[in-house]
């Protein structure tokens, strides 16, 4: 685990390299170029707007709606688009990587890394429209780059699973998709969490705690909205709200280097054809 | 897969230097997954690319990977490098090590060349702060000019080359392994990087190459290392090597099953022996070289100008360097526009030889009578090791023959024949030469007048059955039956022509008609060889020079034959060896 960090470290030209590749390629082409990281959330926001807020009139105690959207909504995007594009990526970069003896978590690292450079225009705008709307921020707010950390390591190290996973299991991308979704619906992303309260027994509601992405997306929320802690602290403890995720991530990386470990020799074998 | 009985060289010079790179008793599989593809799962279960691969490479030396295509060299590369793990062995490499594989590897079509250079020099480990030293270097290395801020979509292969090899060559490295890639580059690119390869062994680098240019090769490496399916076959002096590698490129086939290998390696140096421009060539591993080739004459005498019909000994002396377990000898002698008139070999006449014994020898092939026509031959004499997979020697072309005879004629045969009923007409042959030029366009096709009409032509065999296939040295009955045969000339002659299937002519029958309108040809022994004929049948007149009537190639038949032997004619003959080991089977 530690020759990994160090090796991390010791490649970090070469993630930057392919940071800027992938950000390159995204946003090279295209007219708007970066600014299409604060537009295209910008627009998701106001069809959300439409939607759940105008058609559907969803309202949430916690905050207002809208912000308590945005403030889930991103950071559920910057996950699911890590892994969709991590899972392929091995695949998808498979001549960057046969020409030299290559530590291939470095792909799909870079690849949530800029995943989460793309994802930070938005949380600058929630941000914002925070400090406005509610008037102010939380003191909490210094605590968000580790809930970023929390969240990226826990990106970072299912992504190394499913990309070398689906070097060999070229099924797991459908699989992947299927459970997201299902994801998506388990997490409190446009809904209250006492209407979880309200409707689930006791059982399954410490289960639905113990997703470790309702623990980051509430801890989203707790630095970002003001007042929101006070008011979360009523339906799931501190600890399982920090220690949950912060669990899981440190769990899933180290599982992630070890299945790295396990299977960089035939990587490169699969990856030929 | 094919095992050489070939040992690998060990060249003495070389265990002083220091081994930059060493590998030990390496194999390579390579995993196959389930797919829905069943086509794939069915007969690949598993490949092994390499198997127990053992090689040393020493520092400051270029080591080339020659072999066929597929033979594993691209995946020994790959494992020297570090790309690929072995599955069995070890690889124990010193120092830093870089690859130049496919073009194309390693880029991105999206980025511009600059952008490209610095992502692919991180992957293969430079820091920018390097890479940024050398942009300049590289860029002016590559000649690509204002390209280097073109998106790398906008290249040609040439151009990914120089900026692939300009990256590679401009960084630092202990051990460079390039990969049948410089091909791609113009003539004075490739100079260039000929010169710079040079320049990294001055300096003490160590080079791995792999090309199909045997030119390159030569030019560039200390020592080559033959593969062959996944095997090691030799290791050691660089023009040896070719000449192994070259002599294995035409003697078999490629990925063939091993029940069909044989076959397919006997066809296949048929087909390459018949061209006439790999005539003159001298192949083989020279583990035995052939000395000598003569002729011998009826009366035992030294001379490349045999009488037809008459005996005919080829005696070849050879030298061999090694005791040689279960050598085959050949001899094939071909008509000098490349038609293989007969090319009996050791393995098909059933002789076994259980060995030859270093140093000096000889083995002879005695042919009771040439039935060839008067002409031009070309002898081709090889020696092959047991598997027939590497000729130790091969002279493909190299030998004159001349056969001399009564008078030229456009056949390539002298079979024996007798015709009935006898011509009592008496004529000069020169007046029936028919001239088969009027026959261009005709195959296949019928020359008719209302003046003759040919009823019947029938092949009957020794049981006087009727029949269109027959057995090499059969004896055949041709019978030709004409219902209407009037208003000729004393100067019209029967002619009947064999041909074989692809239009070689084989042998011509002319024979004044006489007052009969059945006509019998008797051959007491056809000794073609196996494949399709065709006759040809045809009133000549001699006076106007041309067909009265013909059928030309209109009427087929087959021949079988239960043994292999190549060529068009059987011709009966017997082998000798200097020593008496030679025994029959």
């Amino acid at each position: 685990m530690v020759s990994i960090i160090k090796d991390v470290i010791a490649k970090r030209s070469l993630i930057y390299q392919l940071v800027l590749k992938d950000l390159k390629i995204r946003y090279l082409r295209p007219l708007l170029g970066f600014f299409w990281a604060f537009l295209s959330p910008f627009l998701v926001v106001v069809i959300f707007y439409i939607v759940f807020s105008m058609i559907l009139k969803v309202k949430t105690e916690e905050a207002p709606f809208l912000l308590y959207l945005m403030s889930a909504v991103f950071s559920w995007r910057f996950f699911q688009d890590s892994l969709l594009s991590a899972t392929t990526s091995l695949v998808d970069n498979k001549n960057l990587i046969k020409e030299s003896s290559f530590s291939h978590y470095l792909i799909p690292i870079s690849i949530v890394l800029a995943n989460a450079i793309n994802f930070f225009p938005s949380l600058v705008i929630v941000v914002v429209t925070s400090l406005f709307v509610l008037k102010g921020l939380p003191i909490y707010i210094l605590f968000l780059p580790i809930v970023l950390g929390i969240h990226l390591s826990l990106a970072i190290g299912l992504s190394i699973i499913l990309s070398i996973a689906y070097v060999k299991w070229r099924d797991i991308k459908y699989i992947l998709e299927a459970v997201l979704l299902f994801l998506f619906y388990l997490t409190p992303v446009f809904y209250s969490i006492k209407l979880v309260k309200d409707s689930f027994s006791p059982f399954l509601f410490s289960a639905y705690i113990y997703n470790p992405l309702v623990g980051i997306l509430n801890l989203y929320r707790a630095t970002i909205l003001k007042d929101f802690f006070i008011y979360i602290e009523k339906y799931v403890s501190l600890s399982s709200l920090i220690i949950v995720p912060a669990g899981f991530a440190i769990a899933i990386l180290v599982l992630g280097f070890y299945f790295y470990k396990k299977n960089k020799n035939s990587i490169n074998d699969y990856l030929s054809y | 897969m094919t095992t050489s009985p070939i040992k690998t060289a060990e060249d003495k010079s070389t265990t002083q230097m220091n081994k930059a790179a060493e590998l030990i008793s390496v194999s390579k599989k390579y995993p196959f997954v389930k797919t829905a593809h069943k086509d794939i799962g069915s007969d690949f279960k598993e490949f092994w690319a390499l198997r127990d691969v053992s090689l040393d490479i020493y520092q400051g030396q270029v080591l080339g990977i020659i072999g066929r295509n597929g033979a594993g060299k691209t995946t020994l590369l790959n494992i020297i490098a570090g790309v690929l793990s072995p599955t069995q062995g070890e690889v124990i490499v010193k120092g830093k090590i870089l690859g130049l594989f496919n073009l194309g590897v390693g880029f991105q079509d999206e980025l511009t060349g600059k952008e490209n250079i610095f992502l692919n020099g991180a992957i293969v480990g430079a820091t920018r702060e390097e890479l940024e030293n050398k942009l300049n270097s590289i860029i002016e290395f590559s000649e690509l000019g204002n390209f280097i801020n073109m998106p790398l979509g906008t290249y040609s292969q040439g151009m990914r080359l120089r900026l692939a090899f300009s990256i590679i060559a401009n960084l630092d490295f202990d051990i460079l392994v390039i990969d049948e890639v410089l091909a791609v580059g113009d003539a004075l690119f490739q100079s260039k990087c000929f010169q710079r390869l040079m320049d990294f062994r001055r300096a003490g680098k160590t080079l791995i190459i792999t090309t199909q240019s045997m030119e390159l090769i030569e030019r560039l490496c200390d020592r080559v290392t033959l593969l062959d399916h996944g095997s090691l076959l030799f290791q050691g002096n660089t023009l040896e090597g070719i000449n192994r590698y070259r002599s294995l490129l035409n003697t078999e086939e490629f990925f063939v099953g091993p029940e069909k290998q044989k076959v397919c390696l006997f066809e296949n140096t048929k087909k390459w022996a018949e061209d006439v421009s790999n005539w003159g060539q001298k192949l083989g591993t020279k583990e035995v070289t052939i000395d000598s080739v003569e002729f011998i004459n009826k009366f035992g005498l030294k001379s490349n100008q045999i009488k037809s019909k008459e005996p005919l000994k080829i005696k070849v002396y050879f030298t061999a360097k090694d005791n040689i377990k279960e050598p085959h000898f050949g001899i094939a002698i071909f008509r000098n526009d490349g038609v293989y008139c007969y090319g009996p070999n050791t393995e098909f006449d059933g002789y076994k030889i259980p060995e030859i014994k270093a140093g000096r020898g000889w083995f002879a092939l005695d042919y009771h009578q040439i039935l060839l026509a008067p002409g031009e031959y070309q002898v081709s004499v090889a020696i092959w090791d047991k598997n027939e997979t590497l000729a130790f020697d091969y002279h493909n072309g190299c030998h004159k023959l001349i056969i001399q005879g009564p008078r030229n004629t456009n056949g390539l045969l002298r079979m024996p024949f007798k015709v009935y009923p006898k011509s009592f007409i008496n004529f000069r042959r020169s007046d029936i030469n028919v001239d088969l030029n009027t026959l261009i366009d005709k195959w296949g096709k019928r020359i008719e007048t209302d003046q003759i009409i040919i009823e019947s032509v029938k092949l009957l065999n020794y049981l006087n059955e009727e029949k269109e296939v027959f057995k090499t040295n059969e004896p055949v009955k041709l019978l030709i039956n004409f219902s209407k045969l009037i208003n000729y000339s004393k100067n019209a002659y029967l002619w009947v022509g064999l041909y074989r299937d692809d239009g070689v002519y084989c042998q011509g029958i002319t024979q004044g008609l006489g007052k009969g309108k059945n006509f019998k040809i008797v051959f007491p022994k056809l000794p073609l060889l196996p494949g399709g004929y065709r006759i040809s049948l045809g009133i000549w007149d001699s006076l106007s020079r041309r067909f009265l009537i013909c059928h030309h190639a209109v009427y087929p038949f087959h021949m079988v034959f239960n043994r292999q032997d190549h060529g068009t004619i059987f011709l009966e003959h017997k082998w000798a060896l200097s020593t008496k080991e030679m025994r029959i089977k």
